[in-house]
């Protein structure tokens, strides 16, 4: 029977740690790209692009996320399109973190008092000019620690990739459980793993959140 | 020519009716106040004048610029902002932007004034108002009256033909209410067109033009600002003077 040392698991653990990293950084970094502008979109003036959004926003938000991840990997397969898990996965967090930024910067950009709106349309702003000068850098303020708080959801969220076979952490961590047969040990090195990548970023947030009241 | 004419003004809030066919002239120049209860669609047709509120009937002309019922899109407006500044009750100062960055954002942007071009203005302007050694101060830094001040310079950066008061001492502490006035004052005596709605009524006696008596959605009675109190034409002028007291 073959051994397996300390090292041996926490070796694998980490190139499992670093694909939940980069599926984490990808999917924010799409998902905050495609959130921009379902946001868009969302508050914007054209009606049918608002409705496609609230849908969008709606269909994300109300279906679990391993749901949307067994639909993307086994429904777009009845296509004849042969989805691998990483693209399953990506495409899964990417649209699932589109849909709650969107709705967490609207908060956001909405919190902005009526004023704001009404000073810089007197001085004959445009809609894009009121949103890019007056606006969004008063909304982007606001939104800061409610976003990289949702950042922690999705390095969570990245586990739920398991169970398409993407070999992120958890992933990585159940194989080795089964061929140790030291489940106890690796899958608390497992959370360990994850509350190293999550734990920074929850301070962070809370220090900027502190730093704002602190500011206005 | 009037600077600011509207003609059959009428404006709904659901099936509240609070502008029925507003007629009223505004010569270059003159500084005009209206009061009335509150209620009675003073502050609602100061918001038409640059399309903040839009109108269900009518006509609004300023210089030149015009807004009508169905035509009035983006590029209307836009038209007519240029000619109308405002300056409101809660200051509505950018709070990311410093003083000077509040009046010179409009003339960059819109005017696509170059910045440094637009500094200057931003100095004079906020010279203008007594506020020139704030320029870097964000408005969190500022007394009410001093941002109310910068409020008007921003305004007064985008070199507007006639600028709106809507209440803009009712948010201040009594003893910050005469700076402000005095700013307003002093644009009165420059030739600047105003057009104020205020509860101030013994400064509005004194600057005043032409006061305007709103009731129930019309103009109810209007005329010079001593005349008028001397001698109330309508019993509900009379009585809402009375009730000032």
């Amino acid at each position: 029977m073959m051994t397996f040392s300390l090292w041996d698991i926490v070796r694998n653990l980490l190139i499992g740690g670093a694909l939940t990293l980069l599926l984490s950084l990808v999917a924010f970094a799409l998902g905050g790209a495609t959130g921009l502008l379902v946001l868009f979109a969302r508050i914007g003036k054209w009606r049918a692009p608002r409705a496609l959004a609230q849908m969008h926003i709606e269909l994300f938000q109300g279906t679990p996320l391993l749901l949307q991840l067994f639909t993307l990997f086994f429904g777009l397969s009845l296509f004849g399109l042969d989805v691998p898990a990483w693209l399953a996965a990506g495409l899964g967090l990417t649209l699932f973190t589109s849909a709650f930024l969107a709705e967490i910067w609207r908060g956001c950009v909405e919190a902005v008092p009526r004023g704001q709106w009404e000073a810089s349309a007197c001085l004959a702003m445009t809609y894009w000019e009121q949103m890019r000068h007056v606006i969004l850098p008063q909304a982007m303020r606001l939104s800061i620690a409610p976003t990289v708080g949702f950042a922690v959801q999705v390095v969570k969220g990245t586990a739920v990739t398991s169970i398409i076979g993407f070999a992120e952490l958890t992933k990585t961590g159940s194989m080795i459980a089964n061929a140790t047969f030291q489940p106890f040990l690796v899958y608390s090195l497992v959370a360990l793993g994850y509350f190293i990548l999550c734990y920074p970023l929850s301070r962070y947030a809370q220090a900027l959140e502190r730093s704002f009241h602190a500011a206005r | 020519m009037p600077l600011v004419s509207t003609n059959r003004l009428h404006k709904f809030f659901g099936t509240n009716h609070v502008l029925r066919g507003i007629k009223l002239d505004v010569e270059e120049g003159e500084v005009v106040t209206i009061v009335g209860r509150s209620g009675s669609g003073k502050s609602t047709l100061l918001r038409t004048l640059n399309g903040l509120e839009s109108i269900d009937d009518g006509v609004i002309e300023v210089d030149g610029a015009t807004l009508e019922v169905d035509r009035a899109d983006a590029s209307a407006l836009r038209n007519l902002r240029q000619k109308v500044g405002m300056v409101f009750q809660q200051f509505n100062l950018f709070p990311h932007l410093s003083a000077g960055q509040n009046v010179m954002l409009a003339p960059q942007v819109v005017k696509r004034t170059p910045k440094k071009e637009a500094e200057e203005i931003a100095r004079r302007m906020l010279e203008r108002v007594g506020l020139a050694e704030k320029f870097d101060a964000f408005p969190d830094q500022l007394s009410g009256g001093q941002q109310q001040r910068v409020a008007i310079a921003r305004a007064l950066a985008m070199s507007p033909r006639v600028l709106l008061c809507d209440e803009i001492t009712s948010a201040l502490d009594p003893e910050l209410v005469n700076e402000v006035l005095g700013v307003v004052r002093q644009l009165a005596g420059e030739g600047m067109t105003l057009i104020m709605v205020t509860h101030e009524m013994r400064f509005a006696r004194e600057v005043s033009d032409k006061l305007v008596f709103m009731h129930e959605g019309k103009i109810h009675e209007s005329g010079h600002p001593q005349a008028m109190f001397a001698k109330p034409a309508t019993a509900e002028f009379a009585s809402f003077i009375g009730s000032l007291n």
